[in-house]
């Protein structure tokens, strides 16, 4: 009898959920879009002038040593571990900057605010950021400032007035078109996918997503949206859920896109050991060493990702010319080494460059 | 108190006079209680999408989640001597690495797969010997060991992964007979676990230890060295579940998997581990670890909204709980 | 018994000052009053949550649902406020009755359908999460009005606002298990639950109240975070549980329940906070951190068992 009580409680709670079940439903964010025109000509850059901070009594840092903390959203993944190589590397070659990499072991915003307090009151120069929550980390930032310390962020940005600047690694509706184009390259123009992020409430993630919905609607319209899960950052959970896509939309679903470079190279796995290379495309966000396997067994065709090293790289470079003065409200561009040039754009970020499309012909020439 | 008020006949205080159905009824109630949950979820989830039991899929909830259900063999016998380990999860995490790493330096698999399972019973050693013979309580030692693992993990590696290793390695991706490997373990192990608790000397020993500590000691239990013994046995489910857990992708990954302990302790007290020691089965750990998988993928194939599911999951473990208590308590009263 | 339950507490006492002092010495930035007021600013969620867990632990049972709470409470502050318009500090005191009544149920399931603290709390963990996932569908509340920040951010006297907080809760805590017949019940009940009942306690009304009092003490924790960092979202106060235990257990309070002091939660808390402050501040990275508390969590509990010998726990 309490079996059937039991029984009865679970199909009311699952039925009960039904309720909210929607159809429509992509994980993406509520802020405006602004997808890029489908045959690829440039989009509008509307110029605004500078908005982000400054900060307070800055000592006169041009061409002494300074030390400088970079905390990423997390430590212990590849993503970060290529970010942080790049600073490091920039450090050494510029040979005036003391650069040390400490994040929290995981991406919560309470333990990395907490670290940037403690280098705060530790005195450093300069702070370089990968903010698991914009507005969160906003006060302790804008306190960094108020202390005279260089803020600058990359990956992933924070309230613009918190921080100097934000290094950009390629804005939000290019990456949208060049995993969405890819996607449709390899499924056609009315394939269903379905997408593995993290979790709904990462902000570059729900950005990313709500701005390929956005092209997707604009260039693709018959192209079908099966649904969106979560996967953390966790590559066994990625995996299985890969796996339950693949088993529950069977033949009809064409593709699956990474968000997270967790997620793409386990999804890549899933199809790989479900044997459905070729039948199923796996594209997304990875970083090139995890997706070697996938890329040279054919299962996978093209990887978008930045390089995560340069990121790094620029990061310490603007950074560097911020504390020098070199970089002042106004610049319309700045020097980063071997990078070159990178443009200032939407005020007061640097861009990177466009994303990258890893392929079998190229994948073996970057090794992070 | 409250194991004493239900009969366990995993202890062997059935009463007798009973029916066997009646018997069996009781030996197993939480354990059945979960597995007509689950029959219930899959005829359920079947009637909405029917791919919901293709074998592709029994094989994605079955294999994907094997290590959970092996790794919470070892915590249940942990919480029914009485104690708890929250410290599984990132010592899993440290093993994988440990295995991963050795895989890639060149050393034979089976060296690779087979140190972990001794260095997870080293590790549990000092845990259990900390318990037993220092007397600190599992949970402060566990929670210490917990920080040191997950700290000194990134430490270690720097938060590198690992990838290009050698096919032969990913034994949780053999499918012997077109079953994955995991399964094979996870039935096996449960099984050889379940005979050895409810047979041998020892296992019932570790019953006694849980349900009343001072009657085990009068009646002769060596109790320090059964603890220390059990932990060790723990430590080697864990080297065990690396084995599932870091062959199944081509990459490990260095930072310990979000929340595994909970995940591990979930599936040992829904499947009727009683947290004060002295009740359950390792089939019980088992079937609940199936249940939770087969709940996470259900919920998918339904099209329950994802931001719901955690709240769905919160419910089910509530109302299971809650259904086992008053069971219990009616079996108490009767 | 006095003698004994101080006995801990003299320990960490002793040990606290000694890590002060070698922090101290590492780092001339450690021991400013700027600093130390600020650490008492980031320690105030977990050390409320502490401060109620000591309570209910020492009745032996466990609260793991508190990170949820925390979680459910600042998603509900942003709604009530920006989606019913509520007044904000309406808004605030409504999440922090719901955050309240999510302690209340614990106590209900774990007194009415007698479910093991553990099993109980750990259901809700998942339970309120998810509640506050799903009501805020993954979106985050921003824009609170600046004076909504004066609890989390500003000063009142010049020390932190919430920290008057936690000084007060602290306060009235440490007289209540102390010095009071209330406090008298919740130890008897950890001691032995049996005897207690059958000596007339309010057994079934004390861990009721206990439990509600720890939703509470997470909903006021929630609630702070939000006007900490200015914003909310539903993986707030993840993972909190552990760090409130951490320092109720560092503290002293056996797991089994029955013994324990808010004073060796509040040492437990400090020594903790100047640990993830003081070795930073000299050069240590958070991975290492976590490592040396883990180390002195362990020791602390093995250097006062051994000085104690009191065996059987």
């Amino acid at each position: 009898m309490k079996k059937v009580l039991l029984a009865s409680l679970v199909s009311l709670s699952l039925s009960a959920s039904f309720v909210h079940a929607q159809s429509a439903y992509t994980g993406g964010d509520d802020l405006p879009t602004n997808p890029l025109a489908c045959d690829g000509a440039a989009g509008e850059v509307a110029s605004k002038p500078y908005d982000g901070g400054e900060p307070t009594n800055a000592p006169d840092r041009k061409g002494k040593t300074i030390n400088v903390v970079d905390v990423p959203k997390l430590v212990g993944i590849g993503y970060f571990n290529a970010t942080s190589k790049g600073i490091a590397d920039a450090a050494k070659e510029m040979g005036t900057m003391e650069a040390k990499t400490d994040g929290p072991t995981k991406a919560n915003i309470d333990d990395q605010i907490t670290l940037i307090d403690n280098y705060i009151t530790s005195g450093v120069d300069g702070i370089l950021f990968a903010a698991n929550d914009p507005v969160a980390i906003a006060p302790v930032l804008k306190k960094a400032l108020a202390a005279g310390i260089n803020v600058v962020g990359y990956d992933a940005n924070a309230e613009p007035d918190a921080r100097q600047w934000f290094v950009n690694q390629a804005e939000f509706n290019g990456i949208a078109k060049s995993v969405i184009d890819s996607l449709a390259a390899e499924i056609g123009k009315d394939g269903s996918f379905a997408i593995v992020t993290s979790t709904f409430t990462t902000p570059n993630q729900a950005r990313w997503i709500a701005e390929m919905a956005a092209y997707q609607a604009k260039c693709y319209p018959d192209m079908k949206w099966l649904e969106t899960v979560e996967a953390q950052e966790d590559n066994i959970l990625s995996f299985n859920q890969a796996n339950t896509l693949i088993n529950k939309y069977g033949p009809e679903l064409k593709g699956i896109v990474g968000m997270t470079s967790v997620a793409t190279p386990a999804a890549a796995d899933a199809v790989t050991q479900a044997g459905k290379c070729g039948s199923i495309a796996v594209v997304g966000l990875a970083t090139p060493n995890a997706m070697k396997p996938y890329v040279s067994s054919d299962c996978v065709k093209s990887v978008v990702l930045w390089n995560p090293v340069d990121l790094g790289y620029a990061a310490a470079y603007v950074l560097r010319a911020a504390a020098d003065g070199d970089l002042k409200a106004g610049a319309t561009s700045v020097k980063a080494g071997k990078l070159g040039e990178l443009k200032v754009i939407n005020g007061s970020e640097i861009l990177l460059g466009s994303p990258f499309v890893f392929t079998k012909d190229n994948i073996n020439n970057f090794d992070f | 108190m409250a194991n004493a008020n239900h009969p366990t006949s995993a202890s062997g205080r059935a009463p007798s006079e009973r029916g066997v159905i009646a018997r069996f009824a009781a030996a197993y109630g939480q354990e059945i209680v979960i597995f007509f949950a689950m029959i219930a979820l899959f005829v359920i989830v079947t009637a909405i999408n029917p791919r919901f039991i293709s074998p592709e899929n029994l094989n994605t909830i079955f294999s994907g989640n094997a290590y959970i259900a092996v790794a919470a063999i070892g915590m249940a016998m942990i919480i029914i001597t009485g104690h708890i380990d929250v410290s599984v999860g990132a010592l899993i995490g440290v093993l994988a690495t440990i295995s991963g790493t050795l895989a890639v330096s060149g050393y034979p698999v089976w060296v690779a797969l087979i140190v972990p399972v001794f260095v997870g019973m080293a590790v549990n050693a000092v845990i259990g010997v900390m318990v037993a013979y220092a007397r600190i309580p599992s949970i402060v030692v566990t929670l210490g060991m917990l920080s040191i693992l997950r700290g000194g993990l990134i430490t270690v590696t720097g938060g590198a992964w690992i990838s290009g290793l050698p096919p032969e390695f990913l034994i949780a991706q053999a499918k012997p007979l077109g079953v994955p490997a995991p399964i094979y373990f996870m039935v096996a192990l449960t099984l050889l676990a379940a005979f050895w608790m409810r047979y041998s000397e020892f296992g019932r020993s570790l019953y006694a230890i849980g349900g009343n500590p001072e009657a085990a000691r009068a009646s002769g239990i060596p109790i320090e060295r059964r603890t220390v013994m059990v932990f060790v046995i723990h430590g080697a489910f864990a080297g065990l579940a690396t084995m599932l857990f870091a062959t199944q992708l081509q990459v490990i990954q260095s930072t310990v998997p979000p929340n595994l302990e909970l995940t591990v302790i979930t599936a040992a007290v829904i499947g009727g581990v009683s947290i004060l020691g002295g009740t359950g089965t390792v089939i019980g750990s088992t079937l609940a670890a199936i249940l939770f998988a087969a709940i996470g993928s259900a919920l998918i194939f339904t099209n329950v909204s994802a931001y719901w599911l955690r709240a769905v999951i919160g419910v089910l473990i509530l109302v299971t709980v809650m259904a086992d208590m008053i069971r219990r308590n009616r079996q108490g009263r009767a | 018994m006095i003698k004994r339950i101080l006995r801990h507490e003299t320990i960490l006492a002793l040990l606290t000052v000694i890590v002060l002092a070698i922090l101290a010495y590492q780092s001339d930035k450690f021991f400013t009053v700027d600093n130390l007021l600020n650490q008492g600013r980031l320690m105030t969620e977990v050390g409320l949550v502490a401060v109620i867990m000591t309570f209910v632990i020492v009745t032996g049972g466990i609260d793991l649902s508190v990170g949820s709470i925390v979680g459910l409470t600042a998603i509900l502050t942003g709604v009530f406020w920006k989606s019913l318009g509520l007044p904000l500090p309406l808004a605030a005191f409504a999440a922090i009755a719901c955050g309240t009544f999510g302690g209340f149920m614990n106590g209900v399931i774990i007194t009415r359908f007698k479910v093991p603290p553990l099993i109980a709390t750990l259901a809700t963990l998942a339970l309120y999460r998810g509640l506050a996932e799903g009501i805020s569908q993954a979106r985050s509340v921003r824009g609170y009005p600046e004076s909504f920040y004066v609890l989390g951010q500003g000063n009142m006297l010049g020390v932190p606002t919430q920290l008057w907080l936690l000084i007060i809760t602290a306060i009235v805590a440490g007289v209540v298990l102390g010095y009071t017949r209330w406090g008298r019940t919740v130890y008897a009940i950890g001691s032995n639950e049996v005897a207690a009942r059958f000596s007339g306690l309010p057994v079934d009304r004390a861990k009721l109240a206990v439990y509600t009092a720890s939703g509470f003490a997470a909903a006021v924790a929630g609630v702070i975070l939000v006007s900490r960092v200015s914003t909310t979202r539903s993986d707030m106060g993840t993972g909190l549980e552990l760090d409130a235990i951490t320092a109720v257990v560092l503290g002293g309070t056996s797991i089994f329940g029955g013994r324990g002091t808010v004073i060796g939660t509040l040492l437990g808390l400090i020594l903790i906070q100047a640990l993830k402050n003081g070795l930073s501040l000299a050069g240590i990275k958070g991975d290492g951190t976590i490592v040396l508390i883990g180390v002195v969590l362990i020791l602390t509990i093995l250097i006062s068992n051994i000085v104690h010998r009191d065996g059987n726990r």
